[in-house]
């Protein structure tokens, strides 16, 4: 009598059990289709789909009849297709557990998507590899900001490019940040510009907002003091503070094409006496009459 | 200019490097190039039409217009059967700070232009391409 | 195309204009022309005038630099007035050079500085030369 209901409390032990499995199952399966941000997919070991999810629907395009069963890389680009990307992601998978990446992916009507995907290799209490979890999330949203901030940058770097006329003969441009290619040969042009239509025998350029001296920005310079030279007008650089003049003689580089002064001030009174004018160095008030 | 176009221009007489200067605006022109990119394009090509005409005497400059999706372009071939380079790595560093414009102007002609290949063999000629692009 | 150079004396100053695009032949002639222009004349400095020019190539500069040498051997200086901001940025990136010149923004200024030149007037501080 008491094996019966042994038996009979172990099949209720069980059937309990597989009620309470099924009931975390659903959970999970709950889980995995409500997550949206993340598209959350199953492979088997071969790297085939075994499930999807209402996320990765939405993310790839594929509706669960039309995708389970094919394999993982038809998700990929024809370069990482012909290159084996896929394989070499599986591998990785299997070998160290995960993998993660950043990189093109392909929707279903084609159109590409940057994607942050992580692979886990799934494997049972023995350690025999069951399968592979796939988790997408789709990142064009911060591409997008990250391209769109590049280009603002840009665009804040060319604005930050002034030339002024401050006197008769004397154009101003105070630099602010690096130079590169792209933004010398800007400043050259406007700058050239500036001089001969204003026929102007002083460029002052202060390089106090020029954060530090390498030796391409050192070359740009050279470069735009020679073509200044060539139209006929000087270059007066300022802003030449202690480091820099530190890290110009140790690069070895020359700027004797120009006058160069450390403040902005001392740089002022010099174009000034190129063109001829005399500023007292006493302070305004009457010094120029003479009291 | 919508479809390439392109030409050949001799390069036989000293004249004939101005010649192939005035052409060279023509179609930078036409490609809608600025002032400072016109002019050095016209540049490089002068000093490689020289090239030409100082080393081997005689030969051509073939040029043709290039299209992409975003950019457009002008491509200039210079041909010559000439003694060739015998040290196209020590051509392209000459001239450096050195001043005087002997030599090739190379370096030059490299720094003008936004692409340059060069082929040569000594004894059979040279063939120098350059590129120059405008985005659109 | 042949615009020639157009070569004038004003006192002992010898101005020389040059045209846009100038062949070989045309830049030859500007070393040509200075040097019989120095031997007829007295001349203490040669302007050059670059205003016209759209296009200077390794051999014009060049010649503008051994012109200027042989203007210096015979005791006097050469001024190049106006050239313009792309043949700057061209003849930079080319890395030519110019000799024994001095730059100027305009044929004006050359003149007022030959003139102090030859009246031995007192030159205002040079620059380093180019």
């Amino acid at each position: 009598m008491s094996k019966d209901s042994t038996a009979v409390a172990e099949a209720q032990t069980e059937k309990a059990g597989k009620l309470r499995a099924e009931a975390d199952l659903d959970m999970l399966k709950i889980l995995v289709d409500s997550v949206r941000e993340y598209a959350i997919i199953m492979l088997d070991p071969k790297g085939q789909l075994v499930s999807w999810s209402p996320a990765a629907e939405r993310l790839k395009g594929y509706t669960a009849e039309e995708i389970i069963g094919k394999h993982i890389s038809v998700f990929c680009t024809a370069e990482d297709k012909a290159s084996g990307k896929t394989e070499r992601e599986l591998e990785t998978a299997t070998r160290e557990g995960r993998f993660e990446d950043e990189g093109w992916r392909v929707r279903k009507d084609g159109t590409k998507f940057w994607a942050n995907v992580v692979v886990t290799a799934l494997r049972d209490v023995n350690g025999t590899l069951r399968g592979f979890g796939n988790v997408t999330r789709d990142l064009s949203q911060r591409r997008e900001s990250e391209e769109r901030i590049k280009r603002q940058a840009k665009e804040i770097l060319e604005m930050a490019t002034v030339i002024v006329q401050v006197w008769d003969g004397i154009i101003l441009v105070p630099l602010i940040g690096m130079l590169d290619s792209d933004r010398t040969q800007q400043l050259m042009e406007r700058l050239l510009q500036r001089l001969t239509e204003t026929n102007s025998p002083v460029a002052l350029i202060d390089i106090t907002g020029v954060p530090t001296i390498d030796t391409q920005t050192a070359q740009h310079l050279i470069e735009t003091i020679k073509a200044v030279r060539y139209i006929g007008s000087e270059v007066v650089l300022t802003g030449v503070r202690p480091a820099i003049a530190q890290t110009l003689v140790h690069l070895g580089i020359d700027l004797s094409g120009a006058t160069t002064r450390s403040s902005l001030t001392a740089g002022l009174r010099v174009a000034f006496e190129i063109i001829n004018i005399h500023v007292a160095r006493e302070s305004a008030h009457g010094a120029a009459v003479g009291k | 200019m919508s479809e390439t176009e392109q030409g050949t221009v001799p390069i036989d007489v000293e004249a004939d490097i101005a010649v192939a200067r005035r052409l060279v605006r023509d179609i930078a022109g036409e490609m809608g190039f600025g002032v400072t990119e016109t002019t050095r394009i016209i540049t490089a090509a002068s000093e490689l039409g020289r090239n030409v005409f100082k080393y081997a005497g005689k030969g051509v400059m073939h040029w043709r217009t290039l299209q992409k999706e975003d950019a457009c372009g002008v491509e200039l071939r210079f041909e010559d059967h000439g003694p060739g380079i015998a040290d196209l790595d020590a051509a392209m560093r000459e001239g450096h700070s050195t001043g005087g414009g002997l030599g090739m102007g190379l370096p030059g002609a490299k720094r003008l232009m936004d692409e340059m290949d060069i082929r040569t063999s000594v004894g059979e000629g040279t063939t120098v391409v350059v590129r120059k692009w405008r985005q659109r | 195309m042949n615009e020639g150079i157009a070569v004038l004396k004003v006192r002992d100053v010898l101005l020389v204009t040059m045209p846009a695009d100038p062949d070989d032949a045309t830049v030859s002639a500007l070393q040509s022309r200075t040097l019989d222009a120095m031997e007829q004349h007295d001349v203490k400095a040669l302007i050059l005038d670059l205003s016209k020019v759209e296009i200077l190539d390794s051999y014009f500069a060049r010649t503008v630099a051994e012109t200027a040498r042989m203007v210096t051997l015979m005791g006097g200086e050469t001024l190049i007035a106006g050239m313009r901001p792309s043949v700057a940025i061209t003849a930079t990136e080319l890395n030519v050079t110019l000799g024994a010149t001095r730059t100027v923004l305009t044929v004006d200024r050359a003149l007022d500085l030959a003139g102090n030149l030859s009246r031995n007037k007192s030159v205002r501080k040079g620059r380093p030369w180019l």
